[in-house]
């Protein structure tokens, strides 16, 4: 395939998309870069550099040097990559405005568009801008910020916080709270007045309140709370998985309820779930991860990545499960002696949870000269 | 995001309180009306939204409001609508009618094998497994292209009354079309120059033509049996909102296959009685079909009628010779009685899918040319235990649906809100069974995810279907497309995993968008199989049909 192959950093502060462009790049347009395929100098390719608002900036570059990595013992897992030295000649004044502004402007969209099925090869450049927030007139814009943090709000709280009702809500209270939301959040109803980049707020937090309602109203079935709950749906295996409040609490009466599920909601019924517990578990999957971190104070880093790369399915959003798989990943490296290796996965770590104290202190630990970290040392951190 | 494309800049300061009313039309967003269009089987209607709110259905040049969704490819280029019914009598094999079965479907449907072999034009596959259908001297035309024909003359007509431009349309679609046939409705509406600024479902559409009028809150069952689809919705509407529970119904029942039923019996009867056989003359078959709708049509008032076809057949010496038969009512209901039969289960599904039982229905709506059938009428009330109520304009309320749909998105009528479900399930399959994705009767918009690995070392692409279905066994779903993720890293077998979400939006259009799960990097997603008109195709006919008046 000769197309343009593609380069991702992604940035998850505005820190760090300050440190790209001052330290990262030398003479503010020249990158160096370890990838996995090889290309010739005088190659075309793009940057895409993802903000912490995860709008994507589309780079145009061309490569200036290249040199592929010997593949020795050490380095194993480095073997057939390249060093290449790029220039980024789309990086230009204007770019670096433009990221500026944002930056200012504070944190918005969360999410870029997916692209398109029937166009999948399109460049986002424009749209993706356009979608930032950053035009918008100033009440639109702090209707965008408000949207913004709502939606950020939503992702992170359980089933039933989504609706705003209490875990033992019953069918009545499930389907006002849904629809108190959907009255005011549905896309067609903001869609007529508003730009598209609210619309698009919108409709993501409208499909996490949809979710959260079709969820509940089938767990409230299948527990035999309710008869029917708006139109009777079958929910795929493993739905329900992922919803902290409804199916991972370990008791033996969620277990029923997935079982239940499971039977396609014939089995017999299940008593009441317990009253609300408070509510924790900023992004789910907190047991996953309270897994993950017993086999790393156990120094089975291998086992620890299985469980957060599993995890991981189910929470696709967790920064926590995404940090610690990398924090994960680094011991691993550290234990085959793969120093630089391990170095950029706790960048890395850092850089998708800026709060992964465990990533910040091994670093320390690599930073100190003569004594590469022990494992006991490692291990200390998770206990 | 066609709700994106809506009034930018239009700001409201009135509070929603007028659920039903409509406020003035204001200023509009862009340049072009809006219309709303009943893209019928048989018939189609077009309405607008006047400027005090009343709905009003656009009159074609002939004074009547539904126009026959015929084209007829002359001699002299494509004729539309009424005038092509003269195509009818005399190049039936040029004389395309029921366009929309054929939207979007792929020629080895086994309906399709069935319909190819009692229309009286001929169909053939696409090169990429589409029904085409074949005109004369080797040239052959899309479905879609039929029905762009049919849409530029309705956005003419809408033209003729607003003397401007027509640019954007909400069209109605049966709510069991699958992804393909949607696509296939807005690719003919963009030939056409028409912008879909929504896909509507004609049962809900007609729920909201009928209850926006008259503001009542029910529980409505609308029964919807038309020239050549069946459709069923269950819709709650309460304080403007309609929430759509369950949307079932049946591809193929509708007036087409009554007549088709008739004619049968017919050419039996002209073996029986002249001791000829016309099965094969395609002229007198589309003659003594005609004949047959007219004669049901009477049925549906009188007892007793007959068909009548002046000049069915010319014999070797030139005489031409007539036919005549009386027929009852209750010959016709018997002769359709197995089509009849067919309206049960669909009502049955829908009630199910909602989890009512029929006592729970408060109104069942009947719309559609052949719900003024008795018989039709009597199987709806009897399988739903209540007298179904009788909309004076049952051929009209769809279209009505669709302009108060185009307002209602454009903030001409505020309060009212529309809530749908997925009419189907997604599953994806990678080469072996289909595993569900998003579940059928799950509210839209909605997202959910499925995680892929690879399977070999280094490997660098994934590839995998997505279905339109419930089944586990891909024969039963229906292939929506073929995606690739490409440009994976390389890496040992499992190691890299790929998050693939499927978005389902308000107006049921499917999204996908991939990503590394672990780094969340953005993965690139090439789609190598769509059913359909190639995107080239459309804009390319788009052009043309602009070229051409
Ligand atoms: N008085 C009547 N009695 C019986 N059938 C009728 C009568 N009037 C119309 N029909 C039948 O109704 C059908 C057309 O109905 P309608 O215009 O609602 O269909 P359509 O909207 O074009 O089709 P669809 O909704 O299936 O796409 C035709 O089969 C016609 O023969
Ligand atoms: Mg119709």
């Amino acid at each position: 395939m000769a197309s343009t192959r593609t380069l991702h950093v992604r940035c998850a502060t505005w820190e760090q998309v300050e440190v790209f462009h001052t330290r990262k790049l030398r003479r503010g347009k020249l990158l160096s870069m370890k990838v996995p395929f090889r290309a010739d100098p005088g190659s075309e390719v793009t940057l895409n550099l993802e903000l912490p608002n995860q709008v994507v900036i589309v780079v145009e570059g061309v490569v200036l040097k290249a040199s592929s990595i010997e593949a020795d013992a050490r380095a194993k897992a480095d073997a057939g990559k390249t060093w290449l030295e790029v220039e980024l000649v789309g990086f230009t004044d204007e770019v670096i405005a433009r990221i500026r502004r944002m930056a200012a402007g504070g944190d918005p969209a969360e999410e870029v568009f997916p692209s398109p099925p029937s166009a999948p090869r399109t460049r986002t450049t424009g749209t993706l801008l356009a979608l930032s927030g950053e035009d918008l007139p100033a009440d639109e814009r702090a209707l965008f910020q408000q949207l913004t943090a709502e939606l950020r709000r939503l992702r992170s709280v359980a089933v039933h916080e989504v609706l705003g009702v209490d875990r033992d809500a019953d069918a009545d209270q499930i389907r006002i709270g849904w629809m108190n939301l959907v009255r005011r959040h549905h896309p067609d109803l903001v869609a007529r007045r508003n730009a598209p980049a609210i619309t698009h707020l919108a409709e993501e937090i409208t499909i996490l309140v949809n979710r959260a309602y079709d969820r509940l109203r089938v767990a409230l079935v299948a527990e035999g709370r309710a008869a029917s709950v708006g139109p009777a749906l079958t929910p795929p295996p493993g739905w329900l998985v992922g919803f902290e409040d409804i199916s991972s609490t370990g008791s033996i009466k969620s277990a029923k309820v997935a079982q239940t599920l499971q039977n396609g909601g014939n089995a017999p019924q299940v008593e009441p779930l317990p009253p609300p517990r408070p509510s924790s578990a900023p992004e789910g999957g907190e047991a996953f991860e309270l897994r993950a971190r017993a086999m790393l104070s156990d120094g089975d880093a291998a086992n620890a990545q299985e469980v957060l790369a599993a995890a991981l399915c189910v929470y696709p959003r967790s920064r926590p499960l995404r940090s610690l798989y990398y924090v994960a990943s680094a011991i691993s490296a550290l234990a085959k002696g793969e120093v630089m290796l391990a170095t950029s996965q706790l960048e890395t770590a850092l850089a998708h949870h800026e709060h992964c104290t465990e990533a910040a202190e091994i670093l320390e630990l690599l930073r100190r000269p003569n004594a590469p970290p022990a494992s006991d040392e490692m291990t200390r951190l998770f206990r | 995001m066609t709700a994106g494309d809506g009034a930018r800049g239009t700001r409201d300061s009135s509070a929603r309180g007028n659920p039903r009313g409509a406020t003035e039309a204001r200023a509009r967003p862009r340049g072009g009306q809006a219309v709303g269009i009943d893209l019928g089987t048989s018939n189609s209607v077009v309405a607008v939204i006047d400027k005090d709110g009343a709905p009003r259905i656009l009159t074609t040049p002939e004074g009547s409001t539904t126009m026959p969704s015929l084209v007829w490819f002359s001699p002299d280029g494509p004729v539309v609508g009424e005038l092509a019914r003269a195509g009818l009598d005399y190049s039936p094999d040029l004389t395309i009618f029921g366009a929309k079965r054929l939207l979007g479907r792929r020629f080895d449907h086994p309906e399709i094998r069935r319909l190819s072999r009692v229309l009286p034009f001929e169909l053939v596959e696409a090169p990429n497994g589409d029904t085409w259908i074949a005109l004369s001297a080797g040239r052959s035309v899309s479905p879609e292209e039929v029905c762009a024909l049919i849409l530029r003359e309705i956005r003419h007509i809408a033209e003729d009354h607003y003397g401007e431009p027509v640019t954007r349309a909400v069209i109605t679609i049966p709510a069991w079309y699958d992804a393909a046939q949607r696509q296939a409705t807005k690719d003919a509406a963009q030939i056409a120059g028409l912008t879909v600024v929504r896909l509507l479902s004609e049962p809900t559409a007609a729920s909201l033509g009928h209850g926006a009028h008259r503001g009542a809150d029910r529980r409505y069952l609308v029964c919807d049996l038309g020239g050549g689809t069946f459709d069923v919705a269950a819709v709650d509407v309460q304080a403007g909102i309609f929430e759509v529970l369950a949307t079932t119904g049946d591809a193929f029942l509708g007036g087409d296959d009554v007549d088709r039923a008739v004619v049968d019996n017919l050419i039996r009867d002209v073996r029986s009685a002249r001791g000829f056989d016309i099965t094969s003359d395609t002229i007198a078959v589309e003659r003594l079909r005609l004949a047959a709708q007219n004669t049901k049509h009477e049925l549906s008032d009188v007892a007793v009628s007959k068909v009548y076809v002046p000049e069915l057949v010319q014999l070797p010496s030139g005489r031409a010779v007539e036919y005549q038969k009386p027929m009852r009512r209750d010959e016709l209901e018997q002769w359709s009685s197995s089509l009849i039969r067919r309206i049960e289960a669909p009502i049955r599904e829908a009630l199910r899918r909602c989890g009512r039982k029929r006592e729970d229905i408060e109104e069942v709506l009947l719309v559609g040319g052949m719900t003024r059938m008795p018989v039709v009428r009597r199987e709806i009330a009897r399988v739903t235990g209540r007298e179904p109520h009788v909309i004076p304009n049952p051929e009209e309320v769809v279209a009505v649906g669709a302009a108060l749909e185009v307002a209602r998105l454009e903030g001409a009528i505020e309060g009212v809100l529309l809530i749908d479900v997925a009419a189907r399930g997604l599953a994806v399959s990678l080469g072996g069974d289909c595993e569900q994705v998003i579940a059928q009767s799950s509210v839209v918009p909605t997202r959910e995810h499925r995680v892929f690995g690879t399977r070999h070392d280094d490997q660098l692409r994934i590839e995998f279907d997505v279905w339109e279905g419930e089944s586990p066994d891909p024969a039963q779903n229906r292939l929506l497309s073929r995606y690739a993720v490409l440009d994976l890293p390389p890496a040992p077998a499992g190691d890299v995993l790929v998050l693939v979400e499927m978005t389902i939006d308000t107006d049921g259009t499917v999204r996908l968008g991939a990503s590394e799960l672990v780094s969340g990097e953005r993965l690139q997603l090439e789609q190598l199989y769509h059913a359909g008109l190639a995107r080239t195709d459309v804009l390319r006919l788009q052009r043309q049909f602009a070229e051409t008046p």
